[in-house]
């Protein structure tokens, strides 16, 4: 496989059929490029081409069909099923995986902290857990105060078979607040 | 905020609510499970393995021509029923052990029920490995050559209900085996009436009331998230597997003894797990035999990675309860009779042991006051997906009933169920009343305010249709460490360096039960000592036979405590060899010295002491290792108990039923990490909630072709459905040992069905009596369909 690494799409215009070919994803803030049919299936997903091409582990492919989350990356902003999105459609698009966050991303560290009692840990077996934070992350980007019932509502897509769903809520709130403290959830 | 528990003896580390170890890793994404170890970019060389599934419930391979299958490009290698080193496979089934130990071939727990060929040429469920199967360059390339077999199938009759299946007439499923469809008697539960004290007939002649009761489990789907996969290479006469298996040691012996080879020559490597839920415990899975037969065949890495729908390949073993029970006026049970039919699918694997061990158990630490108990059960061939273990061992299946019996009889007696409870149930270590059972169930009436329930039915009404019941069940706790002792020995190591860090070596595959952050706190606690900070400690969380001690098996929620257990010992030796090093330097007796806050000092004259860091300079710099391999200790000290108590809403125009509140109670022993515990009685309702309400496997009858085995028509709570939770850790009761714990993971879920359908009767003042309880069920049951 071949990939290219270039600053913006434009600066690679490969002449002839491949460049007419070429599907070009900005992952994490870097360009990827990659000629239909050589490098990549016309039916490889989104979370296909992420975690087995480049290497974004972070999702998890578990259902497979759009019903669980765990898959979860925000495109152009809004959280997107990856398992639910051709890498083709992804093409021009701007994609955030859960390892562009930075180390200190409120959301990681809200979620990685939970613990108060009455409330449990936001994470079990932490397979869903990327899935959720990347929903969070795009709720909060988009209403950094959310109330509880809008938290409720915006995860309501992802499903955690542990059944953390109390403390990923409360880590949500809590994240809201670390916002509010630090004054911006900018991407990493 | 919650009501924090109150720890017994208050100390550092076990018993804080506290961050996970792993919280970190696993919010951040950066914790890699099996499938994130071996993707493409890690494998570039490597091949995907498919599998071929049966279209029918019971049809065997006349023929099947295969030319079109090898002739796609891509696809490498293919293995049929036909193969000699497919034939050559033992006949075997997928549950040698009861999950916790380490059993061979020849010493496998239910050997009389050897029912399961590896790719064989028959087929006993839709959804059943027969065959073939194929190594390609890509999944999708596999998938299709799959369908480009031609096969000739020889059609036979099936059955799919476990009563009509144990009538003469009824289709055979393994006709190979049995003339019969009723299992053979189990050598390890006893044979069908698997216990009996004194005269059941004479103790229900006794009685003033006789109580009957009939429940019935379906098969709810453990649901985990990281589908079942391996990775096998076979290079040099060496396999080499990379899985999400959560029990490496077995799996080792599994691939040893089924491929012939020296277990030397099997390394397993596991680490995280994305939850596991009793599903792997059915861990010898052909798929790991067929995918090391391709890797060998090919000479390169071969992946196999079930999809979200081949995940749906066993279930909670299905069980339909009577129950019986006779009391004298005053609330003395004089007699109790259960009886339960399982439907085992169609291989038997470990049917036997939730048919009989849960209720055996339940009969040694609760029944134990009881002068007359009848136990029997039959566990039933069918053509439907294999029945197994679903966080817990059939203790879910018989709460259903033993909570509904007692509920039932408590209302014949004109008694309160809890005072029934009290004063019949508790372990034989200890008279009646038992203490941790009349905390635990006071505790909780006093939580969902216990004293307002009303008679059944007589409730207000609000919103002109809706009726509120209150409803509790009760059960014995999961394991104390004398229940543990089949686990043979538990390992664990510290290798202490000379600049004071630790290397914890405490090998167990983490599958979210959060026993990796138990051992953690618990190396921290056995060390304080020393003075050991957590940043002092390097764990290693990734099992590996190749390297690793025994790994202690995440089977059950355990191994919270068995390694920190192990670890007072291991702690203990790692003080005598620092007080050998000092004693010369500090011209007396090891056994004069003891070590407190990193400091070593003369017992008699504290004055005299060194560090142990200053100590340890001096030595010869080679870590100093204190390793044990240890017996769980066998100390009879019965076991605590555990409550769920709920409070519905009942919609009687629409049949939906609100959960308003879940309290759920565990008396621990020792609470070894308050925040991972809390998630567990949390968590755990996702599951019994599901049980209780939603979750079932639905068949086509006519076909015997499952219709829901994906997430969108099997239904799973999502943060939306969940209701409010409120967990209630204590200590009560006190095990052997340092902590004296149990574990609770599986049994946060084991009363949740029943507390939920008692609260519902308490509503409506009648009985649906099967699970899941969906809207039409209520509505039936009140007369409006």
């Amino acid at each position: 496989m071949i990939e290219k690494k270039n600053a913006s799409p434009e600066m690679d215009n490969s002449a002839g059929e491949a460049a007419s070919r070429a599907i070009r994803l900005r992952v994490n803030q870097v360009w990827h490029e990659f000629v239909l049919e050589r490098d990549i299936e016309p039916t490889e997903t989104l979370a296909y081409v992420l975690r087995e091409r480049l290497g974004f582990t972070g999702l998890k492919v578990s259902c497979d069909e759009g019903a669980c989350g765990a898959c979860t990356v925000i495109m152009d902003g809004k959280a997107v099923l990856s398992c639910m999105t051709l890498a083709v459609e992804a093409d021009g698009h701007d994609i955030l995986t859960i390892e562009g966050l930075a180390e200190d991303d409120p959301v990681i560290v809200a979620f990685a902290e939970q613990c108060e009692p009455g409330y449990g840990t936001a994470m079990q077996c932490g397979y869903c857990t990327p899935g959720f934070v990347m929903t969070a992350k795009a709720l909060l980007d988009a209403n950094p105060t959310p109330t509880l019932d809008e938290v409720k509502e915006a995860l309501s897509g992802n499903v955690c078979r542990c059944g953390c769903y109390t403390a990923v809520a409360q880590a949500v709130l809590h994240a809201s607040e670390k916002i509010s403290t630090r004054g911006g959830g900018a991407h990493g | 905020m919650g009501n924090p528990y109150r720890p017994r003896v208050p100390r550092k580390y076990i018993g804080g609510y506290r961050p996970r170890i792993d919280g970190y890793g696993k919010a951040s994404g950066k914790v890699q499970f099996a499938d994130d170890l071996t993707t493409r970019r890690s494998f570039p060389d490597m091949l995907y393995a498919r599998v071929l599934k049966s279209p029918y419930p019971h049809a065997r391979i006349k023929h099947m021509d295969t030319t079109a299958v090898e002739k796609l490009p891509g696809v490498r290698a293919i293995l049929t029923y036909e193969d000699p080193e497919v034939k050559a496979l033992k006949v075997t089934n997928a549950g040698w052990t009861d999950g916790v130990d380490i059993l061979s071939y020849d010493r496998m727990m239910w050997y009389p029920m050897r029912d399961r060929r590896v790719i064989g040429d028959w087929a006993r469920w839709v959804g059943d490995e027969v065959g073939l199967v194929v190594a390609a360059d890509s999944e999708t390339i596999a998938e299709e050559a799959l369908r480009l077999a031609k096969i000739d199938w020889e059609v036979f009759p099936f059955v799919l209900d476990p009563i009509e299946a144990m009538k003469p007439e009824a289709p055979l499923v393994h006709p190979e085996l049995r003339e019969t469809n009723i299992l053979p008697e189990d050598p390890v539960g006893g044979p069908d009436v698997f216990l009996k004290k004194g005269d059941v007939d004479k103790g229900f002649s006794e009685a003033d009331v006789v109580a009957e009761s009939q429940a019935t489990v379906h098969n709810p789907n453990q649901g985990s998230l990281d589908n079942w996969c391996c990775v096998v290479e076979w290079k040099d006469g060496m396999l080499t597997v990379w899985s999400n298996s959560y029990e490496a040691q077995q799996t080792r012996m599994h691939m040893s003894q089924m491929l012939e080879l020296p277990l030397s020559k099997v390394r397993v490597i596991s680490s995280f797990v994305g939850g596991q839920f009793g599903r792997n415990d059915t861990g010898e899975q052909p798929f790991f035999l067929y995918t090391a037969l391709l890797a060998k065949k090919t000479g390169r890495a071969v992946k196999f990675r079930q999809n979200n729908r081949e995940s749906f390949l066993n279930s909670r073993q299905p069980a339909i309860y009577t129950a019986r029970a006779g009391a004298k006026k005053d609330g003395t049970i004089t007699s109790m009779a259960f009886k339960c039919i399982g439907n085992a699918g169609a291989y038997a694997d470990q049917t036997m042991f939730a048919l009989k061990f849960g209720p055996a158990e339940i009969a040694e630490v609760t029944l134990a006051h009881i002068p007359n108990v009848k136990m029997e059960a039959y566990g039933v061939y069918t053509n439907k997906l294999p029945a197994c273990m679903m966080r817990g061992v059939g203790n879910s299946q018989f709460n259903l009933s033993f909570g509904q019996i007692v509920d039932v009889l408590a209302e014949k007696l004109d008694m309160d169920p809890i005072d029934l409870a009290i004063r019949n149930f508790g372990h034989e270590e200890e008279e009646l009343p038992n203490k941790s059972l009349v905390e635990v169930l006071q505790e909780g009436a006093r939580r969902i305010g216990w004293e307002n329930r009303h008679k059944p039915g007589q409730g207000p009404v609000y919103q002109h249709v809706r009726k509120r019941g209150m409803g509790f069940s009760f059960h014995p706790g999961w394991h104390a460490e004398w229940q543990e002792t089949r686990r043979g020995k538990i390992e664990v190591s510290f290798r202490l360096n000379p600049d004071g860090t630790v290397m914890l070596e405490a090998p167990t595959v983490e599958t979210g039960s959060g026993s990796n952050t138990c051992n953690f706190l618990g190396c921290l606690e056995a060390l304080s000592f020393l003075a050991i900070r957590p940043e002092d400690v390097h764990y290693s969380q990734v099992v590996d036979t190749e390297t690793s001690l025994r790994d202690c098996v995440q089977t059950d929620s355990s191994v919270a405590y068995l390694q920190s257990e192990a670890m007072m010992v291991a702690a203990a030796d790692l003080k005598r060899k620092i007080c050998a090093l000092a004693a010369p330097k500090l011209g007396v007796k090891p056994d004069e010295l003891d070590i407190k806050e990193g400091d070593i000092f003369v017992t008699a004259s504290p004055d005299k002491h060194m560090a142990v860091k200053a100590l340890l300079w001096e030595t010869d710099l080679g870590p100093i290792i204190s390793t044990v391999s240890r017996e769980p200790l066998d100390q009879m000290t019965g076991i605590p108990f555990i409550a769920t108590f709920a409070e519905v809403e009942v919609d009687t125009d629409t049949g939906e039923v609100d959960v308003l509140k879940l309290v759920v109670l565990h008396d621990c022993g020792t609470v070894m990490h308050a925040s991972g515990a809390e998630a567990q009685q949390l968590g755990g309702q996702v599951m019994g909630l599901g049980e209780a309400l939603y979750e079932e496997i639905i068949y086509d009858e006519a076909r015997g072709v499952p219709l829901n085995f994906n997430w969108i028509d099997y239904k799973i709570a999502t943060m939306a459905d969940f209701p409010p939770v409120e967990p209630a850790l204590m200590e009560v009761w006190k095990g052997g040992g340092e902590y004296g714990a149990c574990g609770i993971g599986e049994s946060t879920l084991t009363c949740t069905p029943r507390a939920v359908l008692n609260a519902i009767y308490n509503a409506i003042n009648v009985r649906v009596d099967e699970l899941p309880v969906k809207p039409e069920k209520i509505l039936k049951a009140l007369g409006k369909i």
